[in-house]
């Protein structure tokens, strides 16, 4: 019998499909990277030129922005979603309510090899990647315009138009609205229970660890309850935390280490799999921070997400999450 | 500078790209062929598929024989079950139950090739028909708080087969998204004691930008915070809660609608994978004063990457103003 599951948070309904029991070799889908151009790659060392100018970079001390010596990169999107300049400009159009995109739109170059990514580089490489996030936030984060970013990476064919390794930073002039049920979810059940619904949930995961995948002193990374999508991981810290932005430097490499973990053990079960994964911080305000707790969501793109899913979003999981996290345990790294 | 635009129902904001807004040629459509011998719902193949629900057939012909119109059949894979009880239960602060409800399957005609650019306004009569048919035999039953009716074409857009075909699915849960189009009706109709969806309507007629095709009862228009790139809305001018209630001469007048409006764009676009669902009020029907039923069609022409996910906050690259245009000069015939 297939089973409903609600997400505690966002109060939405899952269908946890057990008969259709899917397994990582039932999928088929793309996979691998997104093919390759013939120019070259404006991501790779001695492109500088090819790309807007960086707004930070980590680079060997001597060398100038812009130029080869850099091993994290941040750089405007070519084509941004959002632009930084100008007002917000709100307007109401009889019933319709619009205003400006402002914003930012960057993207942070993780290495600067081409065939370098968060899985294959050492530990040391995606803490820099973490730093360079980090420190980058805390910048936008003092313009009073934007109310809320995400950290985003979109890797592999079909959910990227690039190969070399790289992820988006987004400001927004609004909350974005996935963000928005998170927070009243969580605003609800505090107020009535006085504690961090994600604290409460790492409580009980940790009491029956059935859908751990993995887990240290500073962080957990699990299958949630009630996964939209098979394989999907949730990594947060074990500590009450509210911003990603001033995380300590021992959270930092507790980070890179979770990340790189989850990443790799998700390869071993789904080789070269497209994926997605979502930063979610508290918005830039002091007023969230008893009730959110920060967390990064690993999607591996398995399914086609169908018309159904789409309106009513209600979702159909083929892979329960307790078999999901016992695969991902079992993977060897 | 890209817009920000608000839906005023749901709340959620989309960036629309209003400068060298993207055409309908710059899409480029991908349909994937499934063979048509081993297809379980072309004629004589009845003995593949469960046995029918229910079907419209030449006279003197029997069930789950040739001879058939249309017919609906439950899902061989389901997921949801027909059978049992909904047993919630809670596991400290998760909640759960059994996967009970529908899953049904209309074949919409005998004819494997057959599709909107084909299709008589009579045959999707019979479709509409059909739809209102299975809607108000499953809403008597009460186990059920919401049934879903949706299109999947092609396989980018989710459909496993290439038969035309429609899906049923009743819920023992109001879904997510439904719930939020419900409370943002109620919202509004708490405040201005109208109904969001007929000012919407009324605003779209008078403006007249948006249209895309209207008949004395149904006009289908490109929604202001339009998500996707030529997402056309298809609402009854004459304010109704349910799909269910809709009487000979409504189902008659959507037919001839959602026929011209599936041509314009499957001709303006060429033939792109599709969804499309309808939107009706919970089966309780608490809401007849302020929802209203409508259809939403999706053509599947971008890929939604980790950002829209991760925020529910989408970026569309086609202006719903230009939508309207190039469809409204489609012809239909």
């Amino acid at each position: 019998m297939p089973q409903l599951r609600k997400d505690p948070v966002l109060k939405q309904w899952v269908i946890i499909s057990p008969e259709r029991g899917k397994r990582p070799q039932d999928f088929p889908p793309e996979r691998g990277l997104p093919p390759e151009e013939d120019s070259p790659c404006p991501f790779c060392e001695g492109n500088e030129k090819m790309t807007p100018k960086e707004s930070l970079a980590f680079r060997k001390t001597g060398t100038l922005s812009d130029t080869p010596g850099w091993w994290v990169r941040i750089i405007p999107d070519r084509s941004p979603i959002l632009s930084p300049e100008g007002d917000v400009g709100r307007e109401g159009i009889g019933m319709f309510d619009a205003m400006n995109s402002i914003g930012v739109h960057e993207v942070v170059i993780e290495a600067p090899l081409h065939r370098q990514n968060l899985l294959n580089v050492n530990l040391d490489q995606v803490r820099e990647v973490i730093w360079a996030y980090k420190q980058r936030l805390q910048e936008i984060k003092k313009n009073p315009r934007f109310k809320h970013f995400l950290v985003v990476k979109n890797s592999g064919r079909g959910v990227s138009n690039f190969s070399h390794s790289h992820s988006h930073i987004v400001a927004t002039p609004i909350i974005p609205k996935r963000i928005e049920e998170e927070i009243d979810g969580a605003r609800e059940y505090f107020h009535y229970h006085d504690r961090c619904i994600y604290c409460d949930i790492i409580r009980q995961e940790l009491g029956e660890p059935s859908r751990i995948v993995f887990q240290d002193k500073l962080f957990l990374v699990f299958c949630p309850f009630a996964s939209r999508f098979p394989f999907e991981m949730l990594i947060i810290p074990m500590a009450h935390q509210p911003f990603f932005e001033i995380l300590d430097n021992d959270h930092v490499h507790g980070f890179a280490n979770a990340l790189q973990i989850s990443l790799r053990r998700m390869n071993i079960l789904l080789p070269d799999i497209p994926y997605n994964f979502i930063l979610h911080s508290s918005p830039c305000s002091e007023s969230y921070k008893d009730f959110f707790h920060w967390h990064v969501e690993i999607i591996p793109k398995l399914t086609r997400v169908a018309g159904f899913e789409w309106g009513s979003g209600f979702y159909i999981n083929p892979t329960p999450p307790e078999d999901a996290a016992q695969m991902l345990r079992d993977a060897p790294i | 500078m890209p817009q920000l635009r608000k839906d005023p129902v749901t709340k959620r904001w989309v960036i629309t790209i209003l400068e060298n807004p993207k055409g309908p040629k710059d899409f480029s459509v991908l349909r994937v062929e499934n063979k048509q011998d081993s297809c379980p719902f072309c004629m004589g193949k009845e003995s593949s598929t469960p046995p029918e629900v229910m079907s419209y057939r030449e006279p003197n012909t029997l069930p789950n024989q040739p001879g058939w119109k249309l017919r609906v059949v439950p899902n061989r894979y389901p997921a949801l079950q027909i059978e049992g009880d909904l047993d919630r239960t809670g596991i400290g602060l998760y909640d759960m139950m059994n996967g009970v409800g529908a899953h049904e399957v209309i074949i919409e005609t005998p004819d494997h090739h057959g599709s909107f650019e084909v299709f008589s306004v009579e045959q999707v009569f019979k479709i509409v028909n059909a739809y209102c048919d299975r809607y108000r035999d499953l809403k008597r039953d009460r186990r059920f708080r919401y049934i879903l009716i949706f299109k999947n074409s092609g396989s980018a857009a989710g459909a496993s087969l290439d038969h035309p075909h429609s899906q049923l699915i009743a819920t023992p849960i109001i879904p997510k998204r439904v719930m939020e189009e419900v409370e943002g009706a109620k919202q509004y109709f708490y405040y201005k004691e109208r109904c969001v969806f007929c000012d919407i309507i009324r605003q779209e007629l008078s403006s007249g930008s948006r249209v895309i095709h209207e008949n004395e009862s149904f006009v289908a228009f490109a929604p202001f915070a339009s998500r996707f790139p030529f997402e056309t809305w298809i609402a009854p001018k004459d304010h109704k809660a349910s799909f269910g209630e809709i009487e000979e001469a409504e189902q008659e007048s959507f037919a001839q609608t959602l026929h011209a409006t599936m041509r314009k764009l499957m001709k303006t676009l060429g033939s792109p994978p599709f969804n499309y669902i309808i939107h009706t009020s919970p089966c309780d029907e608490l809401c007849a004063d302020y929802y209203h039923w409508h259809l939403e069609i999706m053509p599947r022409l971008t890929k939604v990457a980790g950002f829209e996910w991760g925020s529910g906050f989408y970026v569309n690259p086609v202006p719903p103003e230009v939508a309207a245009r190039y469809l409204k000069q489609t012809d239909s015939d």
